[in-house]
């Protein structure tokens, strides 16, 4: 059982929970693969996408996300496994037969045809809602993706951001049960696009349209989800809520693609405290540790150093054992925190409201940020609750699973 | 406005009621179910036709063009009922056929073969001639062609664009016509020696000499070598000769490294292509060499002439297996080598006028203005030297007799003699019915060899055949197959000649509507027709809705081509039209030049000015229809 999101009300989260078990999920990989040849693009991937979620797939580049997205799409066959929609096989329906919306990197609109024909191009194949004429379907579209004037524009006078809108009103416009979007904003300029995920997350909750979004930019990932599959050689290596990805990260591939991570890795040397119920369990906003079970204390040799690390009650850790944890940077505090870190500066990067400093500390890196100056010796230190410990025995597939 | 606003709210509120009420989602659901199956019945019909139409167009080639020639062919190998090779052993062994080679089949030492070729009096054969006049021909048109890639690629002038639309017109010129222009320009008294003589020069006699078919090659396949060589050049990314240049390469060396190579598989693309056209020549040949110099080709229907099927098969079956051998080698070279250049920018182009008096500005300037005084001299004087002698007589002074000959021939002219106004109809109608049967049937072909499949290869090859098959073996095998008739089952079939013609000049051209058509939808960006099927539109209609409209313009060059390969061919249709009543103006032509060269100018002029008009009409039909 993974930890429960504090940050979502708890009413919600049952309700949820409670008609999810109802209703099968609107998408799901059942065990899929694909191979080509002798590479699996994609893995054995299992995963559930709830009906009216926005799910995104995010990873580096060949992590499969959008192989995955293509299955799903139904432009590819996987080699084994199965993909579902409404708890119904779709192998062997064609995609123009899955009522799906897909929205492609570079837009792919037809650019012999203007705007108006391009939202309209799907009612060809699907009635507009009852009552609805389809020049109306497409009016209401091109004004619902804030286009209202350019029906009778060709294409190729849009701006990339237009462009990109005009795909969305196109792949809305015949009323897709799920919308596929392949880094629909990776063309953009990172103003523009911070300003189109907010238009695309809105126009999402406002349909409640069940989203799958692939994206390479983890960040993005993170703004616009309800739920993340970070993705990795093919397989997800964790599946949660944007929150819990980026504070427990379920492995080392995880806790460093997402966001600026520290990674330590050293040996227990002590275990303390099975009963000592202290800090951590009062803490329970801050939304980083479980909300049952004792908690401990582990000493972890790393490079020499001895540093505190809070471990889950259920863990099976005992001394001797290899631990592997993480702290983000915003908590490597400069002189504070219980264990402590003697370091020099090694390179700083300014990002306006904070910097980024590279920390050498015995020949590893660590990243703070900090909105002081630092002179060339600092000692960063973390509490123990600050830390999250991965455990990296297992892979990690889809929390509902 | 305000109205519009609240449609679209309302719209919104209505896909957020069918969206996550789970209550209402079944129902919903149900009713998609419905469209479902409903749409998965339309489509199993629009996914048959395009079965359908595959299938009609193998159904087609094989009745028009397989089993034809194979019936043909079978000849070579099938002697009164029984199978033998002793046909083909008596052609292989023949040195009339084979030359000196033809030693090697019977025998002798490989040693004393090769002595033979090294000695002074070798003799090539038909077979060994007519490979040599191809490899001499496609030097030639390499050799004049690469200027022109040069000067097109890398030099901007005014009316550089007409000048590159212009290197596709020797191509599709009647090459009948093409050897009327240059018996009136090589001939004895043609214009070269009339410029020669004006000059105090003793003339030349060109006629009937292997320079002449060589010229003649080179003026149809150079051109070609340029189109090919100056788009691969195009497609040369400047940032890529920038980047050889920064890292310390010179000019020279960054061309020999970066641009050489990918310009080279383009050339050899032309000389490959030009290699196969001129093994397989015919009219020029016929014309310009006559027996004397007679290609395979030539001889072939020399011995259909005589009745001689069994050997004319053998030959033609050596001819077959020549060509596709090096067309299939082109092919597989092709296939590794095809280099997709997208978003590329190419280099820039340098101003005619050299801009410093330096030698490496002005020497590679003067080498092409040579080379356009030359080529300019082998384009236009042909097409020249016709238009000039249609309206010069005998005596030398201007005259419309020629002209007049033809008037007077369709009026007065017996029903057994060629008369101009049923030429130029048939040759009209002809092309036209050619025209709309090779158009679907290349489209469907490009459509089905830009899929990805296993087996794609062999379809390509196999569709691609016609190119490489004599064209005297596909008239012939039409001849006996549909004009004569066949038994299938009872019923006696036959089709007339002019029905045969039309399907042979389909089968000649629907080719080159396939190499117009499936470069385009190669290039088709996937996700467009990713984006059509997902909003529901089946396999065939984003055929019909995305990928044709996109790559109309490819259509309509196809349909000029198909027209174009129609109203000049020549060695097909000289079989077909042994009735008095099927020629086309090609084989008009051909039968005044027998006679007299001037009314066989003034056929070419005709000839030229209608294939002239066509395209322009095609051009006007293509733009308009390009909205559909």
């Amino acid at each position: 059982m993974r930890p429960v999101d504090f940050e979502r009300s708890v009413t919600d989260a049952v309700a949820e929970a409670a008609a999810a078990d109802r209703a099968p999920p609107a998408v799901e990989l059942d065990g899929v693969t694909k191979r080509y040849g002798d590479t699996a693009a994609v893995d054995d991937v299992s995963l559930r996408v709830r009906e009216g979620e926005f799910f995104t797939l995010v990873g580096p580049s060949g992590c499969g996300k959008t192989t995955t997205l293509r299955l799903i799409a139904g432009f590819e066959e996987p080699t084994a496994g199965t993909v579902r929609f409404f708890g119904e096989s779709v192998a062997g329906v064609p995609p123009e037969d899955r009522d799906v919306g897909v929205v492609f990197q570079n837009y792919a609109l037809f650019p012999h045809m203007t705007v108006g024909e391009n939202v309209g191009y799907g009612l060809n194949f699907a009635d507009p809602p009852e009552g609805v004429t389809r020049e109306e379907r497409v009016a209401e579209l091109l004004a619902l993706v804030d286009l209202p004037d350019a029906a009778d524009r060709d294409p190729e006078s849009l701006s990339g951001g237009q462009q990109q809108r005009v795909a969305m009103a196109r792949a809305l416009a015949p009323g897709p049960d799920v919308l596929l979007l392949d880094e629909p904003m990776s063309a953009l300029d990172a103003q523009l696009r911070e300003r189109l995920r907010v238009q695309v997350r809105t126009i999402q909750s406002e349909l409640s349209i069940t989203t799958v979004y692939v994206t390479h930019d983890q960040e993005e990932a993170l703004a616009i989800s309800d739920r993340v599959a970070v993705m990795r050689d093919g397989a997800p290596e964790q599946i949660a809520p944007p929150r819990t990805v980026y504070r427990e990260p379920a492995t080392r591939f995880v806790a460093e693609f997402v966001g600026d991570n520290n990674v330590f890795a050293g040996r227990i040397t002590d275990v303390e405290g099975a009963d000592a119920a202290d800090e951590g369990a009062s803490d329970a906003s801050d939304g980083s540790a479980a909300s049952d079970g004792a908690t401990r204390t582990a000493a972890v040799d790393v490079g020499g150093e001895t540093l505190s690390v809070r471990i889950d009650g259920a863990a099976d850790v005992a001394v001797g054992d290899r631990l592997t944890f993480c702290v983000r940077p915003e908590y490597l505090r400069i002189d504070e925190g219980e264990s402590r870190l003697a370091a020099t500066v090694a390179s700083a990067e300014f990002l306006g409201e904070t910097t980024r400093v590279t920390l050498d500390w015995g020949g590893r890196d660590l990243v703070v940020r900090t909105r002081d100056p630092l002179s060339d010796e600092v000692v960063v230190g973390f509490d123990p609750e600050d830390a999250h410990v991965i455990d990296d025995r297992t892979r990690v597939t889809d929390d509902d699973l | 406005m305000t109205d519009r606003r609240n449609g679209a709210e309302e719209a919104s509120d209505r896909d957020i009621d069918a969206g996550p009420n789970r209550d209402d989602a079944g129902l919903d659901r149900d009713a998609d179910g419905n469209r479902r199956r409903v749409r998965s019945l339309r489509d199993r019909l629009e996914g048959r036709l395009l079965t359908a139409l595959a299938v009609l167009t193998s159904a087609t080639l094989v009745a028009v063009f397989y089993y034809p020639v194979g019936t043909v062919l079978i000849e070579a190998v099938v002697v009164d009922g029984a199978a033998t090779f002793a046909v083909f052993a008596e052609l292989l062994r023949d040195p009339f056929y084979f030359g000196e080679l033809a030693r090697l089949f019977a025998g002798e030492s490989p040693l004393a073969v090769a002595h033979a070729y090294l000695g002074p009096d070798r003799r090539l054969g038909i077979v060994g001639f007519t490979a040599y006049q191809a490899a001499l021909s496609t030097v030639a048109s390499v050799a004049l062609g690469l200027p022109a890639a040069y000067l097109l690629a890398r030099f901007e002038f005014p009316g550089r664009r007409t000048l590159r639309s212009l290197t596709i017109v020797p191509f599709v010129l009647p090459s009948i016509m093409v050897a009327v222009g240059f018996v009136a320009t090589f001939g004895t008294n043609g214009t070269l020696n009339a410029a020669l003589s004006a000059l105090g020069l003793p003339s030349v006699d060109l006629m009937f000499t292997l320079q002449a078919i060589v010229i003649a090659h080179a003026f149809y396949n150079a051109p070609l070598v340029a189109r090919v060589t100056t788009a691969a050049w195009e497609s040369v990314d400047a940032s890529a000769v920038e980047t050889a240049r920064s890292l310390g390469a010179r000019p020279l060396r960054a061309f020999l490294d970066v641009v050489a190579p990918q310009v080279y598989p383009a050339v050899l693309t032309g000389a490959a292509l030009t290699f196969v056209f001129t093994f397989g020549t015919f009219p020029i040949v016929l014309a310009l060499g006559g027996f004397q110099l007679a290609t395979i080709e030539v001889f072939v229907y020399r011995l259909v002439r005589d009745l001689s099927y069994a050997e004319a098969a053998a030959l033609a079956i050596v001819e077959l297996a020549i060509s596709l051998g090096v067309l299939l080698a082109y092919l597989r070279y092709e296939a590794r080598h095809t280099v997709r250049a997208r978003g590329v920018r190419p280099l820039p182009r340098k101003p005619l006028l050299p801009s410093r008096p330096t030698l490496r500005e002005v020497l590679p300037r003067v080498g092409l203005a040579a080379y356009a005084v030359v080529a300019a001299v082998l384009f236009l004087a042909p097409i020249g030297s016709m238009i000039l002698a249609s309206v010069t007589g005998g005596d030398g002074a201007l005259t419309l007799e020629h002209y007049r000959f033809l008037v007077d021939r369709q009026q007065t002219g017996a029903a057994f003699q060629v008369r101009p106004w049923p030429a130029i109809r048939n040759s009209l109608l002809f092309a036209s019915a050619a025209t709309l049967m090779a158009l679907p049937m290349g489209v469907v072909v490009a459509v089905l060899t830009t899929r990805r499949y296993r087996g794609r290869k062999l379809v390509d090859a196999a569709a691609m055949a016609p190119l490489a098959v004599s064209g005297i073996v596909v008239g012939l095998g039409l001849l006996r197959g549909l004009v004569f008739g066949v038994e299938i089952a009872g019923w006696r079939i036959a089709a007339s000649g002019a029905v045969a013609i039309v399907v042979a000049h389909a089968v000649a051209g629907y080719p080159f509507v396939v190499r117009t058509v499936a470069p385009g939808l190669e290039g088709l960006d996937r996700s467009l027709v990713e984006s059509a099927r997902a909003l529901g539109a089946s396999r065939a209609r984003v055929i019909r809705d995305v990928e044709l409209p996109l790559v109309w313009p490819g259509v309509v060059a196809g349909a000029a081509f198909a027209f174009a390969i129609s109203i000049g061919e020549f060695t097909a249709t000289v079989v077909l039209a042994t009735g008095a009543d099927a020629y086309t103006m090609p084989v008009a032509i051909e039968r005044f030049i027998g006679r007299r060269l001037g009314p066989a100018t003034a056929m070419g002029v005709v000839l030229l000015v209608v294939t002239g008009l066509s395209f322009v009409v095609i051009e006007r039909l293509g733009g308009e229809t390009r909205g559909l």
